[in-house]
């Protein structure tokens, strides 16, 4: 609607050097923006000579060479031809077990959203919708939690998984992301919002306080879930310090980002090509989802920002 | 039965809320007057020494010294950055959108595969970065003092050099963290009344800066309270990078030895829990005191607006 009244402001005429000037700058920063994006594109697609030398252009020629390792594991020249591209992603599946790493971090990101849902959900109904003793104080209690980065403390929460015997286990990595405050806060006013009269009704059907929750609340939360979803499944998919604290020796625990960093130590001179492969397949499906429902990602990231 | 309902929908928040916020904050604290190390039975009690050393090694003040620098150029550059975008996406009738796409993507990608790639961008031989450079060298670029240098001696080591290391990481910092207050300044902006405009056009407001400096600027200050604030706090956390770059030490003289970086290094590979401890309480106090200065601030704001 705002979008209707801009071109009365601007005369039609004017297709001014401002407009240009404005567009130059935007594409520069978009080139900056897009550089490692290109690069690590451009490389998971490259043979190793072409990236040593800086040759090939964006897709690289795509001719097949002969890898030097599979030859020396005693395969006849002839069989060790590959192509570029296969090359560097069949490394990179194939070096570390890519696949499931991907897999703990879809489990570890589910199991932390879904927790965090049945943690803060009815704790979010209570704080907006019930009378109780001591309600105001639990509110308390969730804005000055609001304060603490869970990064922050990480030390001691280590050491309390320590003590307990559960670092390298997935419950270290999805226990201290159980407790959303923020998804308490957000769902709190969010309900807010919803008529008293709704929930009178399901009382009067003789619903119980805890199928409210699942039944009435739940459904009309649905686009502040997606966009918490997207919020909590965002952070955790890309976080990398608290895998890398609690989750020190046993591989088959890692989660993506740690894979990722895995391959960067042991990388042996010539290794980009599947690096970057690595980088790619990581990033790629987040990239790809954001691009898919922008909007609702943008609601979702920058929810922080609602208050 | 309902009057008892809310003790079982409160109940676990309110546990896991102490168990996992609450009481690492009191662990930290007690920790940090003690030498402790996992593995040990006991440990002794140490008063203040640990906070001593925080504030009278060079170690640490090499710390301070690279998370402050961090921040202070990551936060101006990333609100400035965030804000210029905003403005300049928001005044295109089209294609506003396809910008802020492409400016919103580092965000969405994880920082430590990113991190890597930038590492290898910024390779000093193969990488794209310095080969690009070296390009320009022998054209009128060299009439740039600094440029001819790169093309007589080589261009920096960005990572590696003590010189540059700190800025080649606050920059990507930069890189990944603008878009994001891009995305808060652009609705910021769209919440400004199109009337005020017009109002102070009728006032003599003629150029874009006067508009700006006389309404944009205002109406966009509880927008920027909120966005100094979360890249402050964002800024003081950054650890990825660092780790993938440095895994030991800190980089060159530990001139990227940041605050978290410290926490992770003395108290988990070190395992020098009493220091990790008094550093996790020092930071806890920085990122406190600027999230109550930010409410604070919103609160007065709200109150004559």
């Amino acid at each position: 609607m705002s979008e209707a009244t801009v071109p009365v402001a601007a005369p039609v005429v004017r297709f001014s050097t401002t407009e240009t000037l404005k567009h130059v700058v935007l594409i520069l920063g978009a080139v900056i923006v897009l550089l490692p994006f290109y690069v690590m594109v451009s490389y998971a697609l490259k043979s190793p000579a072409e990236i040593m030398q800086g040759t090939g252009g964006f897709f690289g020629s795509q001719e097949p060479f002969r890898d030097e390792y599979c030859v020396k594991l005693g395969n006849p020249a002839d069989d060790c031809l590959v192509t570029p591209i296969a090359y560097n992603f069949t490394t990179a599946f194939g070096k570390a077990p890519l696949l499931r790493y991907l897999l703990n971090g879809v489990v570890v990101t589910g199991m932390i959203f879904l927790i965090q849902v049945l943690v803060a959900l009815p704790c979010a109904y209570a704080l907006a919708k019930l009378r109780f003793w001591g309600r105001e104080a639990v509110f308390g209690l969730v804005l000055f939690c609001l304060l603490i980065p869970v990064h922050a403390i990480a030390l001691p929460l280590y050491i309390m998984l320590a003590k307990l015997g559960l670092t390298n286990t997935y419950a270290a990595l999805v226990v201290p992301w159980t407790i959303s405050v923020f998804g308490i806060f957000l769902m709190r006013q969010f309900f807010m919002t919803v008529p008293d009269d709704l929930i009178d009704a399901a009382r009067m059907d003789g619903m119980t306080e805890f199928s409210i929750i699942w039944r009435v609340m739940l459904p009309t939360a649905v686009p502040a879930l997606m966009a918490f979803a997207i919020f909590s499944v965002v952070a955790h998919w890309n976080d990398y310090f608290w895998p890398r604290i609690v989750i020190t020796g046993d591989r088959s625990l890692f989660t993506p980002p740690l894979g990722m960093r895995e391959f960067k130590g042991d990388v042996d001179g010539d290794n980009f090509g599947p690096m970057m492969a690595t980088a790619l397949v990581i990033v790629t499906p987040l990239v790809v989802a954001f691009l898919l429902a922008q909007r609702r990602f943008i609601e979702g990231i920058t929810l922080s920002g609602m208050k | 039965m309902r009057s008892y309902a809310h003790m079982w929908f409160i109940g676990p928040a309110l546990f896991l809320m102490v168990v996992i916020l609450l009481l690492p904050i009191g662990v930290a604290g007690a920790l940090s007057f003690t030498d402790y190390s996992l593995g040990n039975a006991g440990a002794d009690f140490v008063g203040l020494k640990n906070y001593v050393q925080i504030f009278t090694r060079s170690t640490y003040e090499k710390m301070f010294g690279a998370t402050f620098r961090y921040v202070f150029v990551v936060v101006p550059l990333t609100v400035g950055l965030g804000l210029g975008a905003a403005l300049l996406i928001n005044s295109l009738g089209r294609f506003g959108d396809f910008y802020k796409t492409i400016y919103f993507l580092p965000v969405m990608a994880a920082l430590i595969a990113m991190a890597i790639v930038w590492e290898f961008a910024l390779h000093p031989t193969i990488g794209f970065v310095n080969t690009t450079l070296e390009r320009g060298c022998g054209t009128w670029l060299e009439a740039w003092g600094w440029y001819a240098h790169g093309c007589a001696e080589g261009f920096p080591l960005w990572l590696t050099d003590r010189a540059y290391a700190i800025w080649t990481v606050a920059f990507i910092g930069v890189w990944q963290g603008f878009g994001f207050n891009m995305v808060l300044y652009l609705a910021g902006l769209t919440s400004i009344p199109r009337e005020l405009y017009h109002a102070a056009e009728l006032d003599g407001a003629k150029t874009g800066w006067q508009r700006f400096r006389l309404v944009t600027w205002p109406m966009l200050g509880p927008t920027t309270v909120f966005v100094v604030t979360i890249s402050l706090i964002r800024s003081f956390q950054v650890f990825d990078m660092v780790e993938a770059f440095y895994p030991q030490g800190g980089g060159p003289s530990k001139s990227v030895y940041v605050m978290m970086f410290a926490i992770y290094e003395k108290g988990i590979q070190q395992n020098l829990m009493g220091i990790g401890a008094a550093i996790t309480v020092v930071f806890l106090g920085f990122v406190m005191v600027l999230t109550l200065i930010q409410r604070r601030l919103v609160e007065r704001r709200t109150h004559y607006v």
